[in-house]
């Protein structure tokens, strides 16, 4: 039942991050990240109920309270502000991206199964997503010009990341999961800032421009 | 003996299924349009409005066009026809189909596509510009939507073994139902595809006869009377067929394995409970989403495709 309610949270994040690939509205894209970060939540309480490992109860509720919710209603006020709603232009179109996507998470699973721990069960589909969301995010990453998109891309690697952290190993210290919940809300807010600069100057969240000269 | 006796029995739970079937397909259409209208707080169409549009429309006359062949009066009953005859090959209440012995899911989707072709030709029939437009639309997204639908299907039946959808629902429920990541990836690429094949709004929208954006509406667009009836009717049904299928592929429990009368109920019951929360979710979605634009429409189905060719790959990993 607990394996059942893992493996069905860790594919919808996995579902999130396809979707995300497949997103055109900035709006829908955080709300997709939203999502993956509940079902985050979901996997860490869920863990944490089945080992009685009662530090997880935490990780989840900051999960669910800074990713799930903090960090979507900030980044929405950002596009709301400067009012950019689409990524118009992506380097790859989007059936091709998805194809790369398709090809990143069969290498994902694959490699999944090399790990001593990834053989067989629910940590083999585990490492598995996490692999795939790692580098589906890292893909995604590359392939877009806004600002806000990369940002998503670089909070998918993240949760991808975390994913496998409490998933498959013992646990972290409190210590470094609250540093890390730090690490990533600062990051947001200093690239929201930067998004805010970069529309400033250019009048658009396309990061390509950076590298051509304006006089 | 026997042989024969097992060939009229399946022949009799077949009809009975087909008919029980028809008799449900325009209730769920007019729930869905209520569930949207209440959303929208709106008071919506009364349940039976269904039934109502269907008795009004048999009872009209056909009008057909003077170049009409008869390529255009077959249309809509072939059309009719295969979607009565996929409904017996899908497990519904007991874990087994009426006619499983003639096939599984293959014979399913082709069915259904002899349905779709015979719609598609009619339409370009008469020479009408929207027919011809309606039926290029319509194909062009079935030809993406069948290989995911297949695909979908192909996951489900590989876990359990079986090509055979009665022999499938079997397997599941005898092995205990157990999630793998590829379950959810195939739902979604399924439900997706449900949308588009049913006409639902982020692909195609029932309402409107607008000539921009209509699909399905564009190549039915010359039918009127009995000839709309039908089509309309086969419609609802294939709507509740998809939703059927989604439910024995991915939330098998509570289908009765026996005949007795107590699993009969409780199948019954869950059977309906399930099929309405995915017309609900259906609902929402149509709420929730603007129509794509046509040139979009691909995109969309493509990536259904991808993620059931994803929950396929998953499967051999």
């Amino acid at each position: 039942m607990i394996n059942d309610l893992l493996i069905l949270s860790a594919a919808g994040m996995l579902v999130s991050a396809y979707l995300m690939v497949g997103q055109k509205a900035l709006v829908t894209a955080i709300r997709l990240y939203g999502i993956q970060s509940l079902l985050l939540g979901m996997v860490a309480a869920a863990i944490a109920a089945s080992e009685s490992r009662h530090e997880l109860f935490v990780t989840a509720a900051i999960t669910v309270g800074l990713k799930a919710i903090l960090i979507p209603w900030f980044l929405i006020r950002i596009i709301d502000r400067i009012g950019i709603h689409r990524e118009i232009e992506p380097f790859l179109n989007v059936p091709t991206s998805l194809l790369v996507c398709l090809g990143l998470t069969v290498v994902g699973y694959r490699v999944s199964a090399g790990f001593p721990e990834g053989a067989e069960g629910v940590s083999h589909h585990l490492i598995g997503v996490a692999l795939s969301m790692l580098l589906i995010g890292l893909f995604l990453m590359v392939t877009r010009k806004k600002a806000i998109t990369q940002i998503l891309a670089l909070l998918t690697v993240e949760n991808a990341v975390f994913l496998v952290a409490v998933g498959v190993t013992p646990g972290m210290p409190l210590v470094v999961e609250l540093g890390i919940a730090f690490d990533v809300i600062l990051a947001v807010l200093v690239l929201g800032i930067l998004v805010h600069r970069i529309v400033d100057r250019f009048e658009s969240m396309d990061v390509s421009r950076l590298s051509k000269l304006k006089g | 003996m026997s042989m024969t006796a097992d060939v009229l029995r399946a022949f009799a739970f077949a009809v009975l299924q087909a008919a029980a079937l028809l008799a449900l397909a325009p209730l769920l259409k007019t729930a869905i349009k209520k569930m949207k209208a209440r959303l929208q707080n709106r008071q919506g169409p009364p349940l039976l409005q269904g039934y109502y549009d269907l008795a009004k429309l048999l009872r009209k006359e056909p009008v057909r066009s003077e170049t009409a062949s008869w390529v255009f009066v077959a249309g809509p009953r072939v059309y009719f026809a295969a979607a009565v005859a996929a409904t017996t090959l899908v497990p519904v209440l007991v874990a087994a189909a009426p006619l499983e012995m003639a096939g599984g899911i293959l014979l399913l989707v082709g069915t259904l596509a002899l349905g779709r072709f015979a719609l598609a030709t009619a339409a370009l029939d008469t020479g009408s510009a929207f027919g011809g437009m309606g039926a290029s639309r319509d194909m062009t997204i079935a030809a993406l939507a069948e290989p995911a639908l297949l695909l979908g299907l192909f996951t489900s039946a590989l876990a359990a073994g079986s090509l055979n959808l009665g022999g499938l629902v079997r397997n599941m429920l005898q092995h205990g139902v157990t999630f793998h990541p590829s379950d959810l990836l195939a739902f979604a690429g399924l439900f997706m595809i449900v949308i588009a094949e049913t006409g639902r709004i982020p692909v195609d929208n029932p309402a409107t006869h607008l000539e921009l954006t209509m699909i399905h509406e564009a190549m039915v667009l010359e039918y009127a009377g009995p000839d709309l009836a039908l089509v309309e009717w086969a419609s609802a049904l294939k709507e509740l067929l998809y939703l059927t299928l989604l439910v024995d592929l991915f939330m098998p429990v509570g289908i009765a394995t026996t005949a007795a009368p107590a699993a009969i109920v409780v199948a019954l019951l869950a059977w309906i409970g399930k099929v309405l929360v995915l017309a609900m979710a259906v609902t929402i979605t149509e709420s929730t989403n603007a129509k794509l634009r046509l040139f979009r429409v691909p995109e969309l189905v493509s990536i259904s495709l991808g993620l059931a060719f994803l929950a396929l790959a998953i499967r051999f990993l």
